[in-house]
């Protein structure tokens, strides 16, 4: 008896002195970490907003004045009305699609889901250029059918950002959809509710949290990523291309970019504010006990024919556009001169750019996922008080136009001691602190699921913490981070509104390239271009998928399981 | 009980893909009976209740409500009200709101919901907590809310789905009481699902024990108690003493019959059933029916000598585990305030009854006793 208590005080102590460091070790880098975010996102984001209230003479309200003055107020409000209406379009479809994929026809559901997911690999832009390609006015279809449509202009731009971020909201609310208790509405079917008053009484409410998050993400990517709106916008102004023509232009004017930026992220800060705090708990949680399996309940004509319509309609669209854009890079000139070239796909300029593009984003996509997982773990395992800083920070760096980041690193890393303007360092960072909070949150769901009791149980079996980190934590904590790598790898090599301002001719990016070249009317070249970026894309997806049977990290079984961002 | 069958369930079947999940499934449930479904995880239990309330298409076999066959009524139409095994409370609506749910549904006026909420309010003993969100209140309140919401619309029959595994033991207890007392005053036909073969017994008129999809004895508490029909019966209903024994020799005047078991010979009573020479039996003994005994010897049938390798105090009683020649016994002694505690290792005489409930070994069909 005496032997085995003097052991298990030898064992508390131990115990007790690896807690000790544990507890230090977290607190410590949560510290860092802080820090690293407060350079990385705080620093640039005041930096872009400071601009809009300083002047030379010092603070000063004239460009806000200016922004009422000149034509500036008008893009505003497009961009406002842009925004409200990509997202609650994107949304509805979403949420449509995602009921079919859900709860409709079997057979449906894989061939659906996947083809609504498709946009995801490639450029948002692809769309603008599709729609050029079939309606515009030397347009496959425009012609066809002797139309006479005017592509360019608000229409046009609202049409490109629905298809573009339609999968990012479909992807929400489908995860949230599949974590929805179905004995919910088998219950309430069974009490005599009708699928559409099921529909309204329970699922839409419960939804509410995921279309919150859903709209914020749909709405800052409509807002900022803009692509497809100086390609497709005319004459009609919005935010985003303004500033971008205003730092790019001749005349550089950061306190006007200031300010236009500072509403570019008022209704954005608003949405985030709104889900952050105020819906943050009234996030629903399953009560408890056992998850039942889901029965495909039938769906009702009523409701599946209009939510069919949607479907077939959205994913009718990708397709023919993803055609028409293969089309489009092995054409000379679409409608005027159709022959057929290689020329295009060629390309040695594009190629450049796209190798460059390639390791930026892997970079990225290593250390995003990397910062995301560690962020997690301090989060969810450290005692300090400025937790919830840390993870809302590297939340708001996710919310972030990517616009405004842009300019912001551009503001903030162009002089000594960070003198990182025209480097790839710089690209590879904002693409971390812009995106790792995905890896961040997919983390953190993880690691509340395995229990610290987990860790302490083999910490008591006499592993160190080291050992307990490798062989616990990472196994579980794993594909968490390989999903974060995706997403930023993905989004990097696709996503252009912050990128734009930091690219030199020494590092060109694709997504810049196909940019500049189409927004200069080279359809062709862009288009062969936006074919080989969604290769490359696809591949490395395909590598992954089939180093699941090493890896045990499945892309399709991941979605299947939960969306981090 | 049990003329005018309320609901009878006939043969069926249910698989999903590859699982067998019922294979021919049959019970006749009685007007106003508490009948209780029990078996191990896994067993159908669920997937019955769902085909009984319709939320659930069975591949073969019929349910009939009041001799109406009912398999292609939709669940909102049968009068079968099923509480889910996690509740499936609405989190976003208050409790009043979770148990007037169905009678918005269905359309009633205001004054009549409010009066019928409070009603049932009132019967579940949830008064004044109307208002409250459905995670401000605890898991026996919620077992309740969701009793409540399920009886909202008078239903013919009600489904509980383990209504009570949620809960710590102490609560369960409480609410089995509960749940039986509100059961008896609304009078309702009632089905309880459960895996607790205590619940069960304490709770129900009559037992259907159920093993991977298929029903193996339907009977009273008492019935499947003293007489489980099969091996599987036996264990699941918590009978740990059961000898493997071959008949040595059956005597006609006596309807007795002497059997060689794993201890030694024993000697036991027939009653009205037959037993030839030769066969392989079980022989099943409650812990409660062996007598434990110091000073007797081993002389008489029956009597085996043994140590005690186990002790288990639990107040009321003691559980023993006697190893009676490398064969273990369970021998519960009630009253040890009275009779005193054994100590470990201590040598006892267990003595075995006469009457014990016997299986054939080969066979699922019992020799009844
Ligand atoms: N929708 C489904 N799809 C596939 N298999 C299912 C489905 N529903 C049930 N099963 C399987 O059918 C069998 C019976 O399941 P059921 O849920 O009815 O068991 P149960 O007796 O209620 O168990 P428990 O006590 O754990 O609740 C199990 O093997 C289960 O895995
Ligand atoms: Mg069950």
């Amino acid at each position: 008896m005496a032997q085995a208590r003097a052991l298990s005080r030898a064992a508390w102590a131990r115990e007790n002195a690896t807690e000790f460091i544990q507890t230090h070790v977290v607190n410590i880098a949560g510290g860092v970490l802080f820090l690293l975010l407060a350079v990385f996102l705080l620093w640039p984001i005041s930096a872009v907003l400071v601009k809009g209230v300083y002047g030379p003479e010092g603070f000063t309200l004239r460009f806000y004045e200016r922004f009422f003055t000149a034509y500036y107020y008008r893009s505003f409000l497009n961009t406002l009305l842009l925004g409200v209406l990509t997202t609650s379009v994107c949304i509805t479809a979403g949420f449509c699609i995602a009921y079919l994929t859900t709860r409709g026809p079997r057979f449906l559901r894989s061939p659906l889901k996947w083809l609504t997911l498709l946009p995801l690999i490639a450029p948002p832009y692809i769309f603008a250029l599709s729609i050029i390609m079939l309606f515009g006015r030397r347009g496959f279809i425009t012609q066809l059918l002797n139309l006479d449509l005017q592509i360019f202009g608000f229409t046009g731009v609202v049409i490109a950002q629905t298809m573009a971020f339609l999968p990012l909201a479909y992807l929400i609310i489908e995860n949230m959809l599949t974590s929805l208790d179905s004995s919910l509405e088998d219950s309430a079917a069974n009490l005599g509710a009708s699928e559409g008053k099921i529909l309204r009484s329970i699922t839409l409410p419960l939804l509410v949290p995921g279309f919150l998050k859903g709209s914020l993400i749909v709405y800052v990517m409509a807002v900022s990523e803009f692509g497809n709106v100086a390609i497709l916008a005319g004459r009609t102004p919005f935010l985003a291309p303004d500033i971008y023509t205003i730092v790019t232009g001749i005349e550089t004017d950061f306190h006007m970019a200031g300010t236009l930026s500072m509403f570019l992220l008022l209704p954005v800060a608003i949405i985030f504010l709104v889900q952050n705090y105020f819906y943050k708990d009234k996030g629903y949680v399953t009560i408890s006990g056992k998850p039942s399996y889901a029965g495909p309940r039938q769906m009702g004509l009523l409701i599946l024919i209009p939510m069919m319509i949607v479907a077939l309609t959205e994913v009718g669209l990708i397709v023919l556009s993803f055609a028409v854009v293969a089309i489009g890079g092995f054409t000379r000139i679409v409608g005027i001169d159709n022959t057929f070239t290689l020329a295009y796909i060629v390309d040695w300029r594009a190629n450049h750019a796209l190798v460059s593009s390639l390791r930026v984003s892997l970079l990225a996509g290593l250390f995003g996922a990397a910062l995301g997982i560690l962020i997690a773990y301090v989060v969810v395992r450290g005692k300090f008080k400025g937790r919830g800083a840390v993870e809302g920070l590297c939340l708001a760096g996710f919310a972030m136009p990517g616009t405004v980041l842009g300019i912001g690193y551009l503001l903030a890393f162009n002089s000594p001691p960070l003198l990182l303007t025209g480097t790839m360092i710089i690209l590879v960072l904002n693409s971390v602190f812009r995106f790792a909070a995905v890896g961040m949150e997919a983390g953190i769901t993880k690691l509340q699921q395995l229990s610290i009791e987990v860790e302490e149980a083999s910490r008591n079996l006499g592993a160190s913490t080291p050992t307990t980190f490798r062989r616990v934590v990472l196994p579980i904590i794993f594909p968490a981070a390989m999903y974060g790598f995706i997403y930023v790898f993905m989004t990097t090599m696709v996503s252009l509104s912050a990128v734009v301002f930091l690219t030199s001719p020494a590092y060109p990016l694709v997504a810049v390239f196909i940019f500049q070249w189409a927004h200069s009317g080279y359809i062709g070249l862009a288009s062969a271009t936006t074919v080989k970026v969604i290769a490359i894309v696809a591949v490395c997806l395909g590598i992954i998928q089939v180093m699941s049977r090493w890896t045990g990290f499945s892309i399709t079984g991941e979605i299947k399981g939960r969306y981090g961002g | 009980m049990g003329d005018e069958a309320m609901l009878v369930v006939n043969d069926v079947h249910k698989s999903f893909g590859h699982v067998g999940a019922l294979r021919g499934v049959s019970a006749d449930i009685a007007k106003g009976e508490l009948i209780s479904f029990l078996g191990p995880s896994g067993c159908g239990k669920t997937t019955l209740m769902r085909i009984i309330c319709g939320l659930t298409k069975p591949d073969a076999g019929e349910i009939i409500l009041e001799g109406r066959v009912i398999n292609d009524v939709p669940p909102d139409r049968r009068g079968i009200q099923m509480c889910f095994q996690n509740y499936a409370l609405f989190p976003h609506l208050t409790v009043a709101g979770n148990i007037s749910y169905g009678l918005q549904v269905h359309k009633w006026k205001k004054d009549k919901i409010k009066a019928r909420v409070e009603e049932l309010l009132h019967l579940v003993q949830l008064e004044g907590l109307g208002d409250r969100r459905i995670d401000e209140i605890s898991g026996g309140q919620q077992q309740r809310v969701a009793l409540a919401r399920a009886l909202a619309l008078a239903p013919k029959v009600l489904l509980l789905d383990e209504p009570l595994s949620n809960l710590d033991a102490n609560l369960r207890v409480h609410m089995r009481a509960t749940l039986r007392e509100i059961q008896r005053k609304v009078n309702i036909t009632t089905i309880f699902v459960t895996h607790d073969q205590v619940e069960a017994m304490t709770i129900s008129d009559r037992l259907v024990v159920m093993n991977q999809g298929a029903v193996e004895q339907v009977g009273s508490p008492v019935e499947i108690y003293e007489k489980p029909r099969n091996e599987f019966v036996a264990k699941f209903i918590g009978y740990v003493n059961m000898l493997q024994g071959v008949v040595k020799d059956t005597s006609d005047a006596s309807r007795s019959a002497v059997i060689d078991t794993e201890l030694g010979e024993s000697e036991i009573a027939l009653g009205d059933s037959r037993l030839s020479r030769g066969e392989k039996i079980y022989v099943i003994i409650r812990p409660e029916a062996i007598r434990l005994d110091i000073r007797k010897s081993t002389g008489p049938m029956n009597s085996f000598a043994g140590s005690i390798r186990s002790v288990m105090y639990a107040g009321s009683t003691v559980k023993y585990t006697v190893d009676v020649g490398g064969k273990d016994l369970i021998v519960d002694e009630y009253d040890p305030t009275t009779h005193g505690i054994r100590r470990m290792g201590e040598r006892v005489v267990a003595e075995i009854p006469r009457n014990v409930h016997i299986l054939r070994a080969d066979s699922r069909t019992p020799v009844l006793t």
